[in-house]
């Protein structure tokens, strides 16, 4: 449908800003194709972070979270995550209705857990996205069904307590949203500083920009909040109203 | 409901400044995100000079902006996505619904956009017979209440708990309640449900990436992702200059939009969507549209005093700082932008003489343009848009606004020049005054056409001896 439409708008900008039509050629460093000196120092500077760099983007990033009300618990274990993902579903109560159940993404990190046995002495009931056995309309009830949603991140940001998660097959992008409580798991060499590291990562590093941005990459800083109500500072407006992130650091 | 109302306002003006909620909603606004802000751009690692260099990116991409959209589509595309190029509003909204009967639509959960305002969707849609449920807080209440924004990013600040509290009392048909954080639950119930029962979730677009083909939505409640998440389709509307080239040119501007929108230095959620849900997803909506709008926009950018209001990322810290905006508030402007960016852009997408007085009413101090993110010189184009209106401007279809002013500053000015003229004026305005009501050695009311100046201050009367006849005498 677009392309006649496209050429004519397209055609209105080049007269616009006084381009001949034929002339589509762009400035040299429109687009880089080629890495920078400063990109490729960022990567050098992610790989050879030390132990104790790492443990400063931590401290840094419980820094950040305190004020958005972002729960960093670090673990030196992973038996004590789950511990303590029991003991918060046991502690807090379904938002809507009274049964409890709880989804999980289909993630390596999320099965060492070992969750569904932990939960199974409340008897709660832990659904994972990544059953493709399961129908979509299915798996969507469960979603909307759980009150705690458990997922992984592909990176967090320190500077602003960002968890960046790209959309994955298995890893539904409602887990982070939908239930009332998410909990997010990473490890500790999973912590970037900034925006500037995670842009160099998904542009620059061979691994990484295999599988690019996705169809949709998104970052959560703690819970859902709003203040449109005479400016009073309000959690969960739409989406968790809760966030507690684990970081593993074994 | 964007009916385009720039004329009336004055009557808007007079009004707001009239209505002590709003009065204090304005000043506390501002105390809070204009001072935050510049706060936050002194905390930055590179100081509030990033905005220079923002400012800088922002140019290059409009200087290039054929070859940036083309890329844009190019990748949406080749990502599952569809990419529909709309003139106007009318191309725009018509796509929407057209989309909107192919999937036999009933439900539109709408996250936040400034387009879709422009482009009045809204009513097309509900004209249509289709469901629209406005999902941010705010705009929600705004839609319940059959209000149009105030502000921005705080469309209901004009409205206290209790005006909250009865609203929903009558609407939702639930008890009197006033404590924000229950009213925000019970609206989260609420829209809970029309998110779970839409078919198509709409939402706006930050700043798209030409490079990587994604679009960014940017909130703090979750709406936006909820409203592009969970219905089958999601439409996105961008203005055609809401892209930038590179990811890396992200880095700054978002740093610096979330900087200036909520004195924050990240948004609780920002998504780049780049596409449908793919095979092996499990969620995500089934087909992805972005329109991408032009509306007057292509006439901006072909003038080379006005381009650099395309870098413009809508982020509101213009609003928070700006002293007319202050104390007339969002409805005066009459359109969907308001504060100094609508002092500049409305006249230019809806025609300068419909709203002039939007760029007369604001005072060219100049705290606009230190509060903007990428440093947009609002100051020098209102002072251009008023130009055209004193003299008139065939190119943009502008009548010289007042030609009565236009003959009092010539007077003024053949008077300033001339010594002998200049003295014997003030001479006679001296006598003259006496004859002016006063009070406490202050004119109280001036005659037309002058009486607009004492309409809200009193004047105070020329002194007995001007400075240069004190100075001729050696003091
Ligand atoms: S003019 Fe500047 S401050 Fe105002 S909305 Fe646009 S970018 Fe933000």
């Amino acid at each position: 449908m677009g392309t006649a439409n496209q050429k004519e708008f397209i055609n209105r900008i080049k007269m616009a800003l006084g381009k001949p039509f034929a002339e589509s050629r762009q400035k040299a460093d429109l687009f880089n194709s080629e890495m920078s000196a400063e990109s490729r120092a960022i990567l050098e500077h992610i790989k050879n972070r030390n132990a104790a760099e790492r443990k400063k983007l931590l401290e840094t990033l419980i820094e950040a979270a305190g004020p958005i009300n972002l729960q960093v618990i670090s673990c030196d274990d992973i038996s004590a995550v789950t511990g303590a993902i029991a003991g918060l579903v046991r502690a807090k109560d379904p938002e809507w209705g009274d049964q409890k159940s709880v989804v999980a993404w289909a993630h390596p990190l999320v099965e060492r857990l070992n969750l569904p046995a932990a939960l199974s002495e409340q008897k709660v009931p832990m659904f994972v996205t990544g059953s493709k056995s399961t129908a979509d309309e299915d798996l969507r009830q469960q979603v909307i069904d759980a009150y705690i949603g458990i997922t992984s991140a592909d990176f967090c940001m320190a500077d602003t307590a960002t968890l960046v998660m790209r959309a994955r097959p298995g890893q539904a992008r409602s887990v982070s949203l939908v239930p009332a409580i998410h909990i997010a798991v990473i490890k500790l060499d999973q912590i970037i500083a900034d925006l500037k590291e995670l842009f160099a990562l998904l542009k620059w590093d061979p691994h990484e920009r295999r599988e690019g941005l996705t169809n949709c990459l998104t970052f959560v800083s703690g819970p859902s909040k709003t203040a449109d109500i005479e400016a009073t500072m309000v959690h969960g407006a739409h989406g968790p109203r809760e966030v507690h992130l684990f970081v593993i650091s074994a | 409901m964007t009916k385009i109302t720039t004329e009336n306002y004055v009557a808007e003006a007079r009004k707001a400044i009239k209505n002590q909620v709003l009065q204090r909603a304005l000043a506390d606004l501002q105390n809070r995100f204009g001072r935050g802000t510049a706060e936050c751009y002194r905390q930055l690692p590179e100081g509030p000079d990033l905005r220079l260099k923002a400012h800088e990116i922002r140019m290059k991409t409009i200087e290039n902006l054929d070859v940036v959209l083309e890329t844009l589509a190019a990748n949406i595309l080749k990502n599952g996505g569809h990419v529909f190029f709309a003139k106007d509003s009318r191309a725009a909204v018509d796509y929407c619904l057209e989309v909107a009967r192919r999937h036999q639509v009933r439900r539109v959960v709408k996250g936040k956009s400034m387009v879709s305002e422009e482009i009045d969707l809204n009513a097309a849609l509900m004209d249509a017979g289709i469901e629209v449920s406005e999902t941010d807080l705010g705009e929600y209440i705004i839609q319940l209440a059959g209000e149009t924004p105030s502000h921005i990013i705080a469309p209901a600040i004009h409205k206290t708990r209790n005006d909250v509290g009865s609203l929903f009392a009558a609407k939702l048909d639930i008890p009197y309640e006033d404590d924000p954080p229950k009213l925000t639950w019970i609206a989260r119930k609420a829209l809970r449900q029309k998110f779970l029962a839409a078919d198509m979730g709409t939402s706006g677009c930050n700043i798209a990436c030409a490079e990587t083909g994604h679009i960014t939505t940017v909130s703090n409640e979750g709406n936006i992702r909820m409203s592009t998440t969970l219905p089958k389709v999601h439409m996105a509307f961008m203005g055609m200059e809401r892209v930038a080239a590179r990811l890396e040119d992200h880095d700054i501007l978002l740093r610096l939009l979330c900087r200036g929108a909520a004195a924050q230095n990240m948004a609780t959620y920002v998504s780049y969507i780049g596409g449908p849900r793919q095979a092996d997803q499990v969620d995500g909506p089934q087909e992805f549209h972005l329109v991408i709008l032009d509306n007057g926009r292509s006439r901006i950018l072909a003038d080379a005093e006005f381009r650099e209001m395309l870098c413009c990322i809508r982020c509101a810290a213009c609003l928070n700082v700006c002293p007319v905006y202050a104390k007339i508030g969002g409805h005066s402007y009459g359109y969907a932008y308001t504060g100094p960016v609508g002092a500049v852009v409305t006249p230019l997408l809806v025609g300068i003489n419909r709203a002039k007085d939007l760029c007369l009413g604001e005072t060219l101090c100049g705290a606009c343009q230190e509060a903007c993110a990428v440093n947009i010189d609002l100051p020098r184009m209102l002072l251009a848009l008023r130009a055209k209106l004193a003299e008139g401007d065939p190119a943009w279809g502008v009548k010289p606004a007042d030609r009565k002013e236009k003959l009092l500053w010539q007077a003024w000015s053949m008077m300033i020049r001339k010594r002998t003229v200049y003295d014997f004026v003030l001479r006679l305005a001296a006598l003259v005054q006496k004859l002016m009501p006063q009070r406490d050695g202050m004119i109280r009311r001036l005659p037309p056409p002058v009486s607009g100046w004492t309409q809200g201050r009193d004047l105070r009367p020329l002194a007995k001896e001007s400075f240069i006849q004190r100075w001729r005498k050696g003091f």
